[in-house]
């Protein structure tokens, strides 16, 4: 099993704050937290709580104000080093010289990956973007940049794959597929998996864990663990177990808010 | 050289389709307004500029092909100089300030009077032309290669790093790809503006070349001649500008979304500004000086900063020669200013007005844009000799000078109003004046400065020149004299006092920029 092999990721005391001109506004409450290794966690919250600070920290993008990450003995910048992590963007940060196949290549190049065109249109494929190789970004919808952001993150193969609101600009079909298609992808590299999103349906869909985050400092408000069988088909989506399961999260993302916001909704 | 600010629009330019007879008609026009005004001495018809072309073919091409070649290496020298400058700010952002205010210095520096000295420096031969040239282009490319360098958004660059990669590769990956249209831009404004250079070059003492027709012209008060010249500078200009814009639109670049970016005011203590305005004084006479030793010019033409504080201050006559300078520079200025702020206003008014009459707008830009590319300090003389040698002429020449780059600079400004702010006045039934207070106006604010501080180098260039091909007058009739009698001390002076009062304005106009951008446009000076 590829999951065994993976290292935990451990965050020890991490805080997070930003400098603004009325002082540091904190981002990130400090945080303990184990992600175990080959696993996928879905970080649930509400918008601007800090949920993709947190996975920009994990990349190493961000330096944490407080404590320290580690994935193994790593820590984030020795992964980018071996460019052993990838990340798909929330605004899918396509390059618009680009096409869709160079966008996806440039995922190997940047990783210091031998140029390999099978596995690009592979990854292509894979995504849905058959025929659309030679298209520049400005032609696609958004929904289809997306995609190719998704293709370009797994077009390395990485370890540590991080996904920030990946299908937020999609329609409601297509991020169904993609909800349907991509685990089978990512359980096969075995790659450690953190998706941020805002969907509870697709958070129970795809995780094997849930972290809601309350708003901003953004601290653990329920840690819910998804028991759900694999391959989570229409079987499993229609059951029971499945609404219970997203019923609980929806009910900590509730009692995760401020009275205030209760009392109005 | 037409001003700095580039423009989207420029990739697109083309006369509109009835842009061929319309010419046609003007050229009728122009012929008959040429004939009744045949006494005043001052239009040559088309007929007769046509019958000089034909007499002295010859003549005309050889000169035509010696200045093209001089402003070919310039803009090839010029051009290069500007994107090694604008990597070595993006690679060591703390130069920024040092280098962008050197850059400044010297494409301030007046041709009228580094004409001479790059004379003196190189003996005859080509190496002044070629040298006006490279320095006629190389900031206009430096700033919209620095803008296009740092204009990838954020995402673009965590892209990078995400995969370790260092700043190299996000140059490679990132940077160059996104600063191409921007250099397409600058490289579109530099043609016509090498040949210019090369020009102004020729008219200090070079043996060939369409700039000592020129001056010969203008000895002989040869109408035809003169008008010859202009024309022929004109329309390599506009083929020029037009040949770039093609060549732009072969490479299928996205045109560039911000050309000059607002200076960025970044928190700093009170004291940066003054003490990197020192540190830049300082790096200035230190090179000014350092290089006159290095290559141990001759210290009766290379003065050295302490010769032109003798010159002025210290030394004998200090106080005659600083009553002359002075005197000139003040009327200088008094013919500046006036041109300088009619040509700004001009330019933004005529924004304005078109775009409140849109239809007017479609038709005038691409004439707008072709005439920018023309040289116009090439027809200076003409306009001097139709207003006359006062403040008119020169006022007028300034103006017209900073006339045409502000107005595109306005109207993109003006066309990059976000859509979704027009939709919001639109919805609430807004009246056109209420959107052009509420919504243009604000959107065109930043173009209206960038070209507002670029307008000053070009004045400088405008007013000398004026001065000394025609009116005789100021500090550019000085510079010409004293030039002519080897008396290096008043020209070297003259630069130096021209080159502080550049910076000073520059300096002005860019707070006046920040302290009206912050209260109108605050997203505008975040980065």
């Amino acid at each position: 099993m590829p999951e065994a092999q993976r290292p935990d990721i451990r965050l020890t005391g991490v805080s997070k704050s930003f400098g603004g001109p009325a002082g540091e506004i904190p981002a990130v409450a400090p945080l303990d937290l184990r992600l175990a290794g080959g696993s996928m966690t879905a970080l649930v919250g509400p918008s601007g709580c800090g949920k993709s600070t947190l996975l920009r920290l994990i990349a190493g993008l961000e330096r944490p104000s407080t404590g320290e990450i580690r994935i193994g003995e790593e820590t984030p910048d020795d992964l980018r080093k071996r460019a052993a992590l990838s990340v798909a963007f929330q605004d899918a940060a396509l390059l618009p010289w680009r096409t869709v196949a160079g966008n996806v290549a440039l995922g190997r190049s940047l990783a210091r990956r031998p140029r390999d065109a099978g596995a690009v249109s592979e990854l292509i494929d894979l995504v849905g973007l058959s025929g659309f190789e030679a298209r520049r970004p400005a032609e696609l919808s958004g929904g289809m940049r997306q995609r190719a952001a998704i293709a370009r993150a797994m077009a390395s193969a990485p370890e540590l794959l991080l996904l920030d609101e990946p299908f937020g600009a999609l329609d409601e079909l297509t991020r169904d597929r993609l909800n349907a298609e991509l685990p089978a992808l990512w359980e096969a590299h075995g790659a450690t998996s953190v998706l941020v999103t805002h969907s509870v349906a697709e958070a129970v869909r795809l995780a094997d864990r849930i972290l809601v985050l309350s708003p901003r400092p953004a601290r653990i408000a329920a840690d819910i663990t998804v028991e759900l069988p694999r391959p989570r088909d229409g079987v499993v989506l229609a059951s029971e177990a499945f609404r219970e399961t997203c019923g609980q999260v929806s009910a900590a993302l509730r009692d995760g808010q401020p009275p205030d916001r209760l009392a109005a909704q | 050289m037409s001003g700095a600010v580039a423009q989207s629009g420029g990739f697109a330019a083309r006369l509109p389709g009835g842009g061929l007879i319309a010419a046609l008609m003007a050229v009728v026009l122009w012929e008959v307004v040429a004939r009744l005004t045949v006494q005043s001495f001052f239009i040559a018809a088309p007929s007769a500029i046509l019958a000089h072309m034909v007499d002295h073919a010859g003549l005309l091409w050889r000169a035509f092909t010696v200045t093209l070649w001089a402003a070919v290496r310039g803009f090839v020298w010029g051009n290069l100089a500007g994107v090694l400058m604008a990597l070595l700010v993006v690679l060591v952002p703390r130069a920024e300030r040092l280098v962008s205010t050197l850059a400044l210095l010297v494409f301030c520096l007046p041709l009228v009077a580094t004409g001479p000295i790059l004379r003196v420096l190189y003996g005859p031969g080509e190496g002044p032309q070629v040298t006006l040239a490279a320095l006629a282009v190389y900031y206009t490319t430096f700033l919209p290669v620095l803008v296009g360098l740092r204009a990838a958004p954020q995402g673009w660059f965590d892209l990078v790093r995400s995969y370790g990669r260092g700043r190299m590769v996000a140059l490679r990956e990132v940077r160059l790809p996104a600063a191409l249209p921007y250099l397409v831009a600058g490289l579109q404004i530099a043609a016509p503006a090498a040949f210019l250079g090369a020009m102004v070059g020729e008219f200090t003492g070079a043996e060939r070349g369409l700039g000592v027709l020129t001056v010969r012209a203008l000895r002989a008060l040869d109408l035809p001649a003169t008008w010859s010249i202009a024309v022929i500078a004109s329309a390599v200009s506009v083929l020029a500008f037009a040949a770039v814009g093609w060549a732009g639109r072969r490479l299928d670049l996205a045109p560039p979304q911000v050309l000059l970016a607002s200076p960025v005011e970044t928190r700093q203590s009170r004291w940066r500004g003054p003490g990197e305005a020192l540190l830049a004084l300082v790096v200035t006479l230190t090179l000014w000086k350092g290089a006159m030793e290095l290559f141990a010019l001759p210290r009766f033409f290379a003065k050295r900063p302490e010769d032109v504080w003798a010159y002025m201050v210290s030394g004998p006559g200090a106080e005659a020669h600083r009553a002359e300078l002075l005197g000139a520079m003040a009327e200088t200025l008094a013919f500046t200013a006036p041109g300088y702020l009619a040509g700004l206003a001009l330019g933004a008014g005529l924004a304005i007005a078109l775009t409140l009459a849109p239809r007017a707008a479609a038709l005038t830009m691409p004439v707008a844009i072709a005439l920018r590319s023309i040289p116009i300090v090439a027809t200076a003389p003409l306009i001097v000799w139709a207003l006359g040698r006062g403040a008119a002429g020169t006022i007028a020449v300034v103006a017209v000078m900073i006339f045409f780059p502000t107005l595109v600079a306005c109207l993109h400004g003006l066309a990059r109003t976000p859509r979704a702010v027009l939709d919001l006045f639109e919805v609430y039934a807004a009246g056109r004046w209420r959107r052009m207070l509420g919504a243009q106006l604000p959107a065109m604010l930043p173009a209206f400065f960038a070209s507002a501080r670029m307008a000053i180098p070009a004045a400088i260039l405008a007013v000398t020149t004026a001065e000394w091909l025609a009116t005789g007058r100021g500090v550019g009739a000085l510079m010409a004299t004293v030039a002519s009698t080897s008396d290096y001390g008043m020209l070297w002076s003259a630069i130096a006092l021209i080159g502080l009062v550049a910076v000073f304005v520059h300096g002005l106009v860019g707070a006046l920029e920040r302290w009206v951008l912050s209260r109108t446009n605050a997203e505008q000076m975040a980065r």
